[in-house]
């Protein structure tokens, strides 16, 4: 009884200690959202859903952030309702998004590269009693598989994307499976090696990633100098 | 070989007739899809169908959900399983396979109820060996108020099995789960939960849920889960609140009645008590007038068989 009271409190003290990133949205959704983060038995979740995906194929900043958040409402969910319709919900919508993904790569590439940001997110922040979503992983690799083909690693918003997602989630995608991380850098690699036209900058964030996992998944210091001194400067 | 065939195919279509009559099908079977069905029972080996048969149940069961009302639809599993036939397989399971190509039977299986039946495997794993060390350390009672899901078997010594006795085998426990998960997952159950706090439970009175880490038959542990089903009803909503469900919940409830005298041990109690039914719930009734409801009995009876 008083655990679960103390709990309630702290993540009540949680939703409004941190900040998502919503201003962006008309007051209206704001509020929505704002009550779905606390009290997600009172809305429509599959709404929220929609609104949430809808906001990361278009905004790259929310897309990369929006997992936090879709894992507090998933949080709050469980806790009120022992359900978790959400989850449900968000998923079947970035299946559906799975399917087109091709499709959705021609019409936009902002709008691909963010679905691939917020797919990595919300795996890196949804957990299933403490361990990743495994449906998820063949599907990222695909994602990340085909944003390492010679097409896309011509397009730096794409690289960028893809060594970002290997930044935050590649240890955890390796550790499930190691045999398409291989598969992934064999594609990387060659792309450094013997693609012509690639920029400058992809060639200095290919290698830093490729520097990156064979320092498992951490650069030395030196390494880490090498490629962000002048930034720092 | 030729007449093994026809008996698994007899069999199987007869399973197939007795869907097609059960009435509490919420959505009774088209043609094409009943053929689509015989055509599958014939590959299918007994496990298939029993799945089957628990999805079946599952129907059912959801008649009552209450968190369904936000609209979402529930999608039948049956469309999403038909991909079987196509020889495509390589190692990778057919879900992650040529998703553009997706027709209308599409191959990919359900990302949400991906994760959710991992969720309840996860779960399931943790539970047993939570219940293991339980036996193990003997102390049944203090601990039990702090396991999360599932088994709210509060117990008293008689319960407890020795540790080889326990339920391990993963499918059978998830089963089990979903068809607790389901009872649970009703606006009586919250009801109940509020209304009788746990140490003011009578053993026999009130309903209690079945221990599924016991040893049980199939048709054993199906009755526990009905008659646990049927006493939670007891905490159902007044009627006049939500009608739609009540009318669905009583055919549930004779459902259930139906189906006792079609188990090999046919209960005289039961039918006496179904014939009687002029009232609209016997069951309830008897639960809040009289102390000692027949039926504590027959659970009892089914848990030490």
């Amino acid at each position: 009884m008083t655990d679960a009271g103390a709990q309630t409190l702290n993540t009540m003290e949680d939703s409004s200690k941190e900040e998502y990133k919503i201003h962006s949205f008309d007051p209206e959704t704001q509020k929505l959202l704002k009550t779905a983060l606390k009290d997600p038995g009172l809305v429509d979740l599959e709404a929220v859903s929609n609104i949430i995906v809808d906001q990361s194929l278009k905004d790259q900043a929310f897309s990369k952030e929006a997992g936090r958040m879709c894992f507090t409402i998933v949080q709050a969910e469980a806790k009120q309702n022992n359900s978790s319709m959400f989850r449900s919900h968000l998923l079947n919508r970035l299946q559906k998004e799975f399917k087109s993904r091709e499709q959705m790569r021609k019409r936009s590439i902002l709008e691909w590269v963010c679905y691939v940001s917020f797919i990595c997110n919300i795996f890196d922040y949804l957990k299933v009693n403490n361990m990743p979503m495994m449906v998820l992983v063949h599907p990222l690799y695909d994602c990340l598989m085909r944003l390492a083909q010679p097409d896309a690693l011509k397009n730096e918003e794409e690289v960028d994307c893809l060594v970002l997602q290997l930044h935050r989630i590649g240890d955890q995608l390796e550790k499930v499976n190691a045999d398409r991380m291989d598969e992934l850098f064999f594609l990387l690699r060659d792309g450094f090696l013997l693609r012509d036209g690639l920029s400058s900058l992809t060639r200095l964030l290919l290698l830093e990633i490729l520097e990156f996992r064979a320092g498992d998944w951490s650069l030395s210091d030196a390494a880490h100098k090498y490629y962000y001194s002048e930034v720092h400067d | 070989m030729l007449s093994g065939d026809l008996i698994v195919d007899g069999r199987h279509r007869a399973k197939a007739r007795a869907f097609s009559n059960s009435p509490q099908l919420s959505v009774s079977p088209s043609a094409p899809y009943q053929q689509a069905m015989s055509s599958r029972y014939k590959h299918c080996a007994d496990s298939d169908y029993r799945t089957e048969e628990n999805r079946n149940k599952r129907q059912r069961w959801s008649h009552c959900r209450k968190r369904d009302a936000d609209g979402n639809v529930r999608r039948s599993r049956d469309e999403s399983e038909t991909h079987t036939s196509d020889g495509r397989g390589s190692n990778r399971p057919e879900c992650f396979t040529t998703p553009e190509s997706a027709g209308p039977m599409s191959r990919i299986r359900d990302w949400a109820e991906e994760v959710e039946n991992d969720e309840m495997r996860t779960s399931v794993r943790r539970d047993i060996e939570r219940y293991r060390r339980r036996i193990l350390t003997g102390d049944s009672v203090q601990r039990e108020r702090k396991m999360s899901s599932g088994s709210s078997d509060s117990r008293d010594s008689r319960d407890s099995p020795v540790p080889g006795d326990i339920e391990t085998d993963e499918t059978v426990l998830m089963r089990r789960q979903k068809q607790i998960n389901y009872g649970k997952n009703t606006l009586a159950y919250d009801r109940y939960v509020k209304e009788v706090p746990k140490h003011l439970r009578k053993p026999g009175l009130h309903p209690r849920t079945p221990n599924k880490f016991k040893k049980y038959s199939r048709r054993s542990w199906d009755q526990q889960i009905k008659l646990w089903k049927v006493k939670l009803h007891a905490w159902d909503p007044p009627a006049d609140e939500g009608s739609d469900l009540q009318a669905v919940d009583l055919g549930e409830v004779m459902d259930f009645e139906l189906d006792v005298e079609c188990s090999v041990d046919p209960d005289p109690e039961a039918s006496s008590s179904k014939s009687s039914s002029s009232s609209l719930f016997p069951e309830v009734d008897l639960l809040r007038d009289s102390g000692t409801p027949h039926k504590m009995m027959k659970i009892d009876e089914a848990e030490m068989a």
